[in-house]
């Protein structure tokens, strides 16, 4: 495969942990805790479109719209449920209780599906593969690439123009002063996970072609969210887009140049590597501490 | 007055002591493996605790120790026959080795930054034991010898008990003197703030290595006993699952608590079996139970017992309260006020 067929595909990959990334940093921006059961929302995005794109028959646009709904409504629930109890706790009991909730997702999900894997279909079956500056790019990746710019491009635009973006970067900004100002946080809670787990659905959606459907699929993508989180510096919604599409080419390059062993590894290789050089990101800054 | 105390602290001591001696004549092959399991998840859940309860260091490398543990305690004991004797130790030495350097990440990053760089490398770990084939046999694992002492084999789940409990209590021992010590109470300073630590002249780079050191030893040489009670090590059993089972010690037990410690290994290993009846059900209420405990008890079930008074405080430096002192007081100087470890600020 030549450079840029391996790039363009890295692209389609990228975008995919793009949004993974853009869910966790959302959440950890809002309210401090880091998701790990996000994988598990990609997981349920990915079978709630398969149940109802294959299983029930429906257009492929209503399919997306019933795994969007499912994410964002178990998003909502999770952090309603457990998190806004204890978001002041230790580090790590908000671990165990995401680690938790993913553990009972895919227990979930494996009553009905068991433990066999499916295939999702791409949503354009019939198109053929664009050609692009010598590269081949399917049109699952190019439908990836272009919804997943387009969710960004809304999201951003929901942060800059709408009330409810605005208040959700004051809320980011400082919890008790957006109080002060007469902002329901509670309410801005709910639509953080809501969307960071709607977008997470999202991707699950366009990852089923690319990859393979199974409860425990939503691992693989999250380690290299937090890759992605990682190198943006979790703070940044660009910079997890920006890391998140390095992320994707990173692994493809390695994968086509170097060998498919290092190409699993890759993510935590990123990490270790990243923090190593710049502990807080490539795009963080070192937190000032006060006494 | 204090001799009486002493002599009833003595006596249930060693009634306690007596009592654990003899739990192999209650119990069967099956539950005494369980038995053996819990023993080996003590020391693994007070190895975490060190770093993540006492020092306050959100590092989730704990798994990647104890697989290093286990598998240096394989290779000793099947390629070179070594007795356990020399590779039980010999664990703990490697992984306190490879644990300082872990420590490297820590003098840099904090939080979540740590806790995903330790996370990144346990997952490597994993990926290591699977593929250094010439040294961990791969996917296949190793089959670990059954441990003898002197030409007295120790095979059997009974058997190998009593090499378990000793070491146990041992380790029990001796994290309770190093986290009472000096070593111990600067651990709990850096947690709080580092800022105060480096004021009272406390070397926070050094201190963090030796918590990653100590609780790297602890996590190897649980490996090591683990190996000896699982007789086969497989890479599998050092992935995200173990992670899982580390953390919900630490933390459903109760954070900064050796007494939390014990608690959670009990409640972690015998959970499973208890759940085993339920089938598909098995993992979903494995979840709920870790969401439900971590929700109403986010201090942990020690956490819970000692402000219901059930538990008493563990301290830091040995107090004396004494009796007759009324809430008054407060503001007198006292000549050994007690520091109590249990709370958690973050």
């Amino acid at each position: 495969m030549g450079f840029m067929t391996l790039f363009m595909a890295g692209l389609a990959h990228g975008s995919l942990y793009a949004l993974v990334a853009l869910g966790l940093v959302l959440i950890y921006k809002t309210q401090g805790i880091v998701n790990w059961a996000h994988g598990e929302l990609l997981m349920v995005g990915a079978f709630s479109g398969y149940t109802a794109f294959v299983l029930a028959g429906l257009p492929y646009p209503l399919a997306f719209l019933v795994a969007v709904l499912a994410g964002a409504l178990l998003g909502a629930l999770m952090e309603r449920i457990a998190f806004r109890g204890i978001v002041h706790e230790h580090h790590a009991t908000l671990a165990l209780v995401a680690i938790g909730f993913s553990v009972i997702i895919k227990g979930v999900a494996r009553i009905p599906f068991g433990a066999d894997v499916y295939t999702l279909p791409p949503a354009l079956p019939d198109a053929a593969p664009l050609r692009f500056a010598g590269a081949i790019v399917t049109s699952q990746s190019a439908l990836t690439i272009a919804i997943s710019v387009g969710i960004t491009l809304l999201l951003l635009a929901i942060f800059r123009y709408t009330r409810t973006g605005k208040q959700m970067q004051a809320t980011q900004q400082n919890l008790n002063g957006a109080r002060i100002v007469g902002i329901n946080t509670g309410r801005i809670f709910s639509i953080t996970w809501a969307l960071a787990a709607a977008v997470g659905a999202i991707a699950g959606l366009l990852a089923g072609p690319i990859s393979l459907l199974y409860p425990d699929m939503g691992s693989e993508f999250l380690l290299k969210g937090f890759a992605a989180a990682v190198l943006g510096g979790f703070h940044s919604v660009t910079g997890a887009i920006v890391g998140g599409l390095l992320v994707g080419v990173i692994e493809m390059l390695i994968g086509g140049y170097v060998s498919t062993a290092f190409q699993q590894v890759s993510p935590f290789l990123i990490i270790i590597i990243v923090l190593f050089v710049r502990p807080h990101g490539l795009f963080g800054r070192r937190p000032v501490e006060r006494v | 007055m204090d001799r009486s105390i002493s002599i009833k602290k003595a006596v249930a001591g060693a009634l306690v002591i007596a009592g654990l001696l003899a739990v192999p004549l209650l119990t069967n092959g099956y539950t005494q493996y369980v038995v053996n399991l819990v023993t080996v998840y003590v020391v693994l859940g007070i190895g975490l605790n060190i770093l993540l309860g006492y020092a306050g260091q959100f590092a989730f490398a704990n798994a990647a120790f104890m697989g290093i543990g286990a598998y240096t305690t394989a290779i000793l004991s099947s390629q070179l026959g070594l007795p356990f004797w020399i590779c039980i130790p010999a664990a703990g030495i490697v992984t306190a080795m490879i644990g300082s350097l872990c420590a490297v990440p820590a003098m840099r990053t904090a939080s979540i930054y740590l806790a995903l760089v330790t996370f990144a490398f346990a997952e490597l770990m994993v990926w290591v034991f699977i593929n250094w084939k010439g040294v961990t046999n791969g996917s296949n694992g190793i089959s670990v010898p059954a441990p003898d002492l002197f030409g007295y084999v120790l095979r059997g789940d009974k058997r190998l008990y009593y090499l378990l409990l000793p070491s146990c209590l041992a380790m029990l021992w001796l994290a309770s003197r190093i986290l009472k010590s000096y070593v111990g109470r600067s651990f709990v300073i850096v947690r709080e703030s580092e800022i105060v630590a480096r004021c009272n002249g406390i070397n926070v780079g050094r201190t963090k290595m030796v918590a990653f050191a100590l609780s790297a030893l602890f996590g190897g040489v649980g490996g090591a006993l683990f190996a000896y009670t699982v007789g086969l090590v497989l890479p599998q059993s050092f992935g995200l699952f173990q992670l899982i089972i580390h953390i919900a010690i630490v933390v459903l037990g109760g954070m900064a608590s050796l007494a939390g410690a014990v608690i959670g290994a009990l409640l972690l290993t015998t959970l499973p079996e208890v759940l085993r009846d339920f089938q598909s059900l098995q993992e979903v209420m494995f979840g709920a139970a870790l969401v439900m405990v971590a929700i109403f008890m986010p201090r942990g079930i020690a956490g819970a017992l000692t402000r219901l008074g059930v538990l008493p405080r563990e301290m830091l430096v040995r107090g004396t309260i004494s009796p007759k002192r009324q809430p008054d007081d407060r503001n007198l100087p006292h000549p050994a006020i007690p520091v109590a470890v249990g709370g958690q600020n973050d």
